[in-house]
C-alpha cells in the first residue's frame, strides 16, 4: 500500500532524555494506524514534530511524498492531547475561526460548521458561547473543529481520553464512517489499547522512544497468535508440557495458552486433552493488542539486559 | 501567511471591540473626564442663593464699611449670591444677645451669625456660626470683607490712609507666555501644564490597560489549552503578532471614540446646555497630536509584546505577578520623573531620559507639551524605538514559542534564558 505520511529516522533529545531516538514508520493511505505505547513513550513528541509545533533534531516527515511545511500541514486535522476552546468565543464563530485559519473560505467554513453541528445535534447551540457548554458538548465541538476542512489525514492524539463510554462510541463510530466512506486515513495515538483494537488496520509501537513493533495489525496478530491455542482443561499446567508438540505453556486469566511446534497439529493437542480429563474450551489465541503490546514491551526489556 | 495573521487579528479585534465592557469604558471614561473638569467650574458657578445674616457687631464701628463691601466685592462678582446684613444691637449683655440670635438661627429666621467680637481690631477673632458651614462662597465673600474692614481699621489708627496702602501692596501676577516655533507668543495660564500632564496620563493608562490585555489574552489561550491547536496552523509568531496588533487595533478605535466623542462633547451647543458658555477650551496643536498617536502605538508595541512574553511563561496571572511589576514600573517611573522634566525640560537629564525608549511614550511627549524639541530628538527617539520594539520582539518570540507549550513548574529567569537560547 502506498504511504501517505512518513516519519524517517526521526530523533529529539531534551537535556540529557532521549523522547524520540531515530523513530521511522509509514501509515499507508486510507489505513487507521494506531501509534501505540506506556506514557511518556515519545507519542505525543513524535506527533508534535509531524505537525511542526517543535521541530526535530534530526530526520524527516514526509506528506503525500513531500516534506511536510507551514502550507502542507494544513492538510492535516490535528487534535492535540491537551486540547481546548476560546471559552468566551459562540459555538459557531469558533468553528469558522478554526475554519478560516486552516485556508477555508469564511462562507464555506460556516456552512460546513453548521452542518457538523447539526449532524452532531449541537445545531441549537450555534450560537451560544463556548463557555456555556457541557465538556461533552465541547470535546464534540473540538472534534469538529479538527475535521471541519475535509483534511485527508487525521491525527489524533489520545482522543478518548475524558469520554465517557457514550461519546466514546459515538466518536469510535465517526472514525470508522470516516475512514470507510471517505477513505480519510487516521492516526491515533494512544495507550488505552481496547479501546482502539477494533479500529486500527495498522499499528506502530514505541517503546522508549524506539519503534519496536510495526505493521499491519493481522500479520502482527497471526505472527504473535502462531500455533497457540488457548485451552480450559481438568489438568494442570506442568502436565500439559509434558503432551508431546508443546513447546510452552503460559497463562492467560484463567485459560492456558499452548504453543505447539509445527509438526504437530492441533488436533493431536485436542485428542491428548481428552484423554487426560475434560476439557472446558478450546480455541485458537487471537492475541488482542494488549497481549502483543505486553509481549513486545517485555522482549523490548529483555533484549535491552 | 498575511490571510492566517489577518485572520487571527480580526478574531482578536472583533471578540474585544463586541463586549460590553469595551462600550461600556468607552462610554465612562470620558464622562468621567469630562465630569471630572466641568463639575467644579459647574460647582464654582452655581455657589448662588440668598443668606441673611446676622451680624452682631460688638464693636458698633465695623457694620457698615462691612456691609459696604460685601455689596462692593457681590457687585464685582457679577452675581448669583444675594447677601443681606442684618445688624444686630448687642444691648446691654451681648452674651444673651447672642444666646438669642442663635436660636433665631436655628428657627431659620436667619443663615447665619456673624460676631465681630468687641476686642476686635487689637485682638481676637471674628465668629460665623451657622447650619451649613459650607457655602464656600459666602464664606469668602464675608472673610474678605471683614478682612478689608479690620485691616483698613488698623491702618487708619496707625495713621496710614488705606487706599494708598491698597494701592502700594496691591499683587503683582507673572503673565506667562507660551513661545511657539514661528516665534508667536500665547497667553499661558497653566493649561498647557494640565494638558500635558493629562494627555501622559491617557496614554500611561491606554499603554498599561492595553498591554495586560495582551498578556491576559495569551495566559487564557495557554490556560484553555486551545493554544496548540492554533500553532499547529498558525506560526507562535504569527499568533503572538497577531494577537499584539488586534488588540492595539482595539486601543485606537477606543481613543478615535473618545476624540470623537471629546469633540462632540465641547460644542459651544453641548457647554451652554450644561452652563459652561464661556469656557475657554485649549488648543491643541497638530503635530502634538500626531506623535500623541505615534507615542502610544510605539509604547504600545514595546510594553504589549513584552507582557505577551509574560503571558506565554506563565500558567496563571498569579504566577506572572513578578514579571509583570517589573514591566509595569518601566512604565511607572516616567511618571515618577515627570516633575524633573517639567522644571528643565530642555536639560540633559531630561533629554536622554525622554531618549530611553520605555520612558520616551512619556517622557518626550511631555517635553513636547512644554518645549520645543529639537526634530533631530523626536526622530532618534522614534528609531530607537522601533529598535528596541524588534530587538524585544525577537526575543520574547522565542520565549512565546517555547512558553505556550511549557506548563507546571514557574520558571525562573535563567529558564526564560534557556528558551530563547534554545528556541
Amino acid at each position: 500500500m502506498e504511504s501517505l505520511l512518513e516519519v524517517r529516522e526521526v530523533s529529539k533529545r531534551y537535556g540529557n532524555h532521549l523522547a524520540v531516538d531515530r523513530l521511522s514508520f509509514a501509515v499507508p493511505r486510507g489505513s487507521v494506524f494506531g501509534l501505540l505505547g506506556p506514557n511518556g513513550a515519545g507519542k505525543s513528541t513524535t506527533i508534535r514534530i509531524i505537525m511542526r509545533i517543535i521541530s526535530a533534531d534530526a530526520g524527516a516527515v514526509h506528506l503525500d511524498g513531500a516534506p511536510v511545511d507551514d502550507d502542507r500541514r494544513r492538510l492535516i486535522g490535528y487534535l492535540p492531547e491537551e486540547r481546548g476552546l476560546y471559552r468566551k468565543m459562540k459555538v459557531l464563530e469558533h468553528l469558522v475561526y478554526l475554519g478560516t485559519i486552516r485556508g477555508l473560505a469564511p462562507g464555506l467554513a460556516r456552512q460546513a460548521a453548521s452542518d457538523w453541528l447539526e449532524r452532531l445535534d449541537l445545531g441549537e447551540w450555534a450560537t451560544h458561547k463556548v463557555e456555556d457548554l457541557s465538556k461533552g458538548m465541547q470535546q464534540k465541538v473540538q472534534l469538529i473543529g479538527t475535521i471541519l476542512h475535509r483534511p485527508q489525514l487525521l491525527i489524533l492524539d489520545e482522543p478518548f481520553s475524558g469520554l465517557d463510554p457514550i461519546n466514546a462510541r459515538q466518536l469510535k463510530d465517526l472514525l470508522m464512517a470516516m475512514a470507510k466512506e471517505e477513505g480519510v486515513t487516521i492516526v491515533l495515538s494512544t495507550h488505552v489499547l481496547p479501546q482502539v483494537d477494533e479500529l486500527c488496520t495498522h499499528i506502530c509501537l514505541i517503546n522508549r522512544a524506539r519503534a519496536i513493533l510495526a505493521g499491519p495489525l493481522g500479520e502482527i496478530r497471526a505472527q504473535y497468535g502462531g500455533n497457540v491455542w488457548r485451552v480450559n482443561v481438568e489438568v494442570g499446567a506442568d502436565t500439559l508440557a509434558e503432551l508431546p508438540g508443546v513447546t510452552s505453556v503460559r497463562p492467560l486469566r484463567d485459560d492456558l495458552l499452548v504453543e505447539l511446534d509445527d509438526a504437530h497439529q492441533p488436533r493431536d493437542l485436542l485428542r491428548e486433552l481428552v484423554a487426560t480429563g475434560g476439557v472446558e474450551s478450546f480455541t485458537r489465541f487471537e492475541p488482542d493488542l494488549e497481549n502483543i503490546f505486553i509481549r513486545a514491551v517485555e522482549e523490548d526489556r529483555a533484549h535491552a539486559v | 501567511m498575511l490571510s492566517r495573521l489577518f485572520a487571527v487579528i480580526r478574531r482578536e479585534y472583533l471578540e474585544r471591540v463586541r463586549t460590553k465592557a469595551f462600550w461600556i469604558s468607552t462610554l465612562l471614561v470620558p464622562v468621567f473626564m469630562g465630569g471630572m473638569m466641568v463639575i467644579p467650574a459647574w460647582l464654582a458657578a452655581r455657589g448662588g442663593g440668598e443668606f441673611k445674616i446676622a451680624v452682631l457687631d460688638e464693636t458698633g464701628r465695623f457694620f457698615d464699611p462691612m456691609a459696604a463691601q460685601v455689596s462692593e466685592s457681590l457687585a464685582q462678582d457679577g452675581a448669583t449670591l444675594e447677601v443681606n446684613l442684618v445688624r444686630v444691637d448687642p444691648g446691654p449683655d451681648p452674651q444673651a444677645t447672642r444666646e438669642q440670635v442663635k436660636e433665631d438661627v436655628q428657627a431659620q429666621t436667619y443663615d447665619g451669625l456673624l460676631i465681630i467680637p468687641s476686642t476686635l481690631p487689637a485682638a481676637g477673632q471674628p465668629e460665623y456660626i451657622a447650619p451649613n458651614v459650607a457655602a464656600f462662597r459666602l464664606l469668602s465673600v464675608l472673610e474678605k470683607s471683614v478682612n478689608s474692614v479690620i485691616i483698613a481699621d488698623r491702618l487708619t489708627s496707625a495713621g496710614l490712609d488705606p487706599s494708598q496702602v491698597g494701592k502700594l501692596t496691591r499683587r503683582v501676577d507673572l503673565k506667562t507666555f507660551k513661545l511657539g516655533a514661528k516665534g508667536e507668543e500665547t497667553r499661558d495660564q497653566g493649561q498647557s501644564f494640565i494638558l500635558s500632564y493629562f494627555f501622559v496620563l491617557i496614554i500611561y493608562m491606554t499603554v498599561l490597560m492595553y498591554g495586560m490585555y495582551v498578556m491576559r489574552g495569551v495566559l487564557e489561550e495557554k490556560s484553555s489549552h486551545i493554544v496548540e491547536v492554533i500553532i499547529a496552523t498558525v506560526r507562535p509568531f504569527e499568533l503572538m503578532l497577531g494577537k499584539i496588533l488586534g488588540i492595539g487595533a482595539v486601543g485606537l478605535t477606543q481613543m478615535v471614540l473618545w476624540a470623537a466623542l471629546g469633540l462632540a462633547l465641547s460644542t459651544p451647543a453641548i457647554l451652554t446646555a450644561i452652563g459652561l458658555s464661556g469656557m475657554q477650551l485649549p488648543q491643541i496643536p497638530v503635530t502634538l497630536l500626531v506623535f500623541f498617536v505615534i507615542y502610544f502605538v510605539l509604547g504600545y508595541l514595546l510594553f504589549g509584546t513584552l507582557y505577551a512574553g509574560v503571558g506565554a511563561a506563565f500558567d496563571t496571572e498569579q504566577d506572572a505577578q513578578n514579571f509583570q511589576s517589573v514591566i509595569t514600573v518601566f512604565l511607572i517611573i516616567p511618571l515618577v520623573l515627570i516633575m524633573q522634566v517639567v522644571n528643565q525640560p530642555d536639560g540633559t537629564v531630561a533629554v536622554v531620559l525622554s531618549l530611553i525608549p520605555f520612558f520616551t511614550p512619556i517622557l518626550m511627549f511631555l517635553r513636547m507639551t512644554l518645549t520645543q524639541v529639537p526634530f533631530v530628538q523626536l526622530a532618534a527617539s522614534v528609531v530607537l524605538m522601533v529598535a528596541t520594539i524588534l530587538g524585544m520582539a525577537w526575543v520574547v518570540g522565542k520565549v512565546y514559542r517555547v512558553g505556550i507549550l511549557a506548563h507546571g513548574a514557574k520558571p525562573k529567569l535563567k529558564d526564560l534564558a534557556r528558551w530563547v537560547r534554545e528556541a
